[in-house]
């Protein structure tokens, strides 16, 4: 059955802070405004670029180029390593601005927002979500800096909102509707549509689909059929006529920690401390958030480009830093190792709330671990990360930074 | 690329780029009553007085229970800009960076 195209006044509105790392820098030192500025995992040469200022985009130098193309492209390049304090307070003032609004904000990553203005009180004073975005970006100035800019778009849902919000970067404010949906999408490409990457692309390629416009024409049994061969190709059809499919909420499924080795090695000692170190802060948060897991996943990177990875369920519960560690230890143990380690992850996984516990018969010696680990986690609340640390970790402070994860908030 | 007179002075004090300093500073600071702000005036760093200028940004950071307040600012003349952290439990504060704009 064909779905027509959502004709409904937009109230749905997506604002993401440009540029979102480069630009907070560009406000907090005036003397990197106006210039090329590149945030960058490490600003040694091999350190990936994580963000870019826009007139460091004009140079080419974007997402995932490193540090040493960086200054080939320009050598006045500022290279900066990432403050994610300071980002995960902009994250948060930007959301108290969104919430004088309505309570219905949804932050989508740290630099993103979705605010569903369905039944809120300013749109039903008679103002136009226009006057409400023009509004918006003041309070943003105001909050965070008379440099920072946001995009907005607004539209009938989150799709077409995102859609609108890159349109016209930086400092932009677009509305796509049943009236000028058609429009826009003739100007654009497939790959310009959010959630369209490459393979995606090619799979509607091969169905005959080479534009926006073709996707929004073709018929919903063909999308769902021969294009997703799933349900999937049915949430296109709506999406792209302006129809709400992604208002789903995600429940936490996993806590994890990854870490791009400063030093690569093949040591497997030292690749044990650093995993330790990972245990301890998954561990930290898996608590903070009153988890068990009963499921662990060890990964590792190779300088050959190689991977390795496995996981496993375990027995009995996974709480403690050292529990996370044990089993960590063991897959650890496992892993061939074919060339020098640069990278390494660990995951937990099959969550349950850690409130209220299931208590076995025998099981006084696990409860006192627990607590134990909570008693850890309360000094280390009160006097810094780190205070309290299991033998193997010691005079390792500084060997894992703190880093910012672009698209969860869970954790903010 | 020609140096300021700020780049220069730095220079011969052996600080170039944006450079970490982790020393102690003297801070003289302002409280408005009417504006309800409260921000650093002046600094005095290695026998040099700075006054404030534009504050970029300002932030707090919890290191334990401790709150630290973070100033990033730049001085009346716009060509040097610091990294000022007020340590609460204490009141000392600590200049974290300073950069005069140079890459180089």
């Amino acid at each position: 059955m064909e779905i027509p195209i959502n004709h409904n006044a937009p109230q749905v509105m997506h604002i993401d802070l440009n540029s979102c790392f480069a630009i907070i820098e560009q406000q907090a030192n005036p003397l990197l405004r106006h210039r090329p500025v590149a945030v960058a995992a490490y600003d040694s040469p091999g350190g990936m670029v994580i963000a870019s200022s826009y007139e460091a985009k004009a140079l080419g130098i974007k997402l995932g180029v490193n540090v040493r193309e960086a200054r080939l492209l320009s050598p006045d390049v500022h290279v900066l390593t990432p403050d994610p304090e300071k980002y995960f307070n902009a994250h948060k003032r930007f959301k108290e601005v969104l919430l004088k609004y309505t309570n219905e904000v949804t932050p989508k990553s740290v630099d993103e927002f979705v605010i569903d203005f369905r039944g809120s009180r300013v749109l039903q004073a008679g103002r136009s979500l226009e006057d409400i975005g023009m509004q918006i970006k003041q309070d943003i100035k105001n909050a965070l800096g008379e440099y920072v800019t946001v995009n907005i778009g607004i539209g009938p849902n989150r799709f077409l909102a995102k859609l609108a919000a890159g349109l016209n970067k930086p400092d932009g404010m677009d509305r796509i509707d049943g009236n000028n949906l058609r429009d826009i999408y003739a100007g654009l490409e497939l790959t310009d549509l959010p959630g369209i990457n490459v393979r995606y692309e090619a799979r509607l390629n091969i169905a005959g689909i080479y534009t926006p416009l073709q996707f929004l024409d073709a018929p919903v049994i063909m999308l769902r059929k021969r294009v997703f061969k799933s349900i999937v190709g049915f949430y296109w059809h709506l999406r792209l006529r302006g129809h709400e499919v992604d208002m789903i909420k995600f429940g936490r499924k996993s806590f994890g920690q990854q870490y791009a080795l400063a030093k690569k090695t093949r040591d497997k000692q030292e690749l044990s401390r650093l995993l330790m170190k990972l245990c301890e802060k998954t561990g930290r948060r898996l608590r903070g958030q009153d988890y068990i897991a009963s499921g662990i996943h060890l990964w590792l990177g190779f300088e050959n480009r190689m991977h390795w990875a496995k996981g496993k369920r375990v027995r009995g519960d996974i709480y403690a830093t050292q529990d996370i560690y044990l089993h960590a230890q063991k897959l650890l143990n496992e892993v061939p190792i074919p060339a020098r380690v640069t990278n390494i992850g660990v995951t937990v996984f099959n969550l349950r709330p850690a409130n209220p516990q299931q208590l076995g018969l025998f099981d006084d010696s696990r409860l006192d671990a627990k607590s134990l680990a909570r008693a850890a986690d309360a000094v280390n609340d009160r006097y810094g990360e780190f205070t309290v640390v299991p033998a193997s970790m010691a005079n390792m402070q500084d060997v894992i930074i703190k880093r910012v994860a672009f698209g969860s908030t869970n954790d903010l | 690329m020609e140096l300021s007179n700020t780049s220069v002075f730095l220079q011969k004090k052996g600080i170039r780029m944006r450079e970490k300093i982790n020393e102690s500073v003297s801070v003289v600071m302002y409280y408005s009553a009417t504006k309800r702000v409260a921000a650093p005036h002046t600094i005095s760093w290695r026998n040099t007085e700075y006054r404030v200028g534009k504050i970029g940004y300002h932030h707090t950071i919890m290191e334990g229970k401790t709150l630290h307040h973070i100033y990033e600012l730049v001085d009346t003349q716009g060509s040097l800009w610091f990294r000022l952290n007020l340590d609460t439990s204490n009141l000392h504060w600590n200049l974290e960076a300073v950069h005069d704009g140079n890459t180089h």
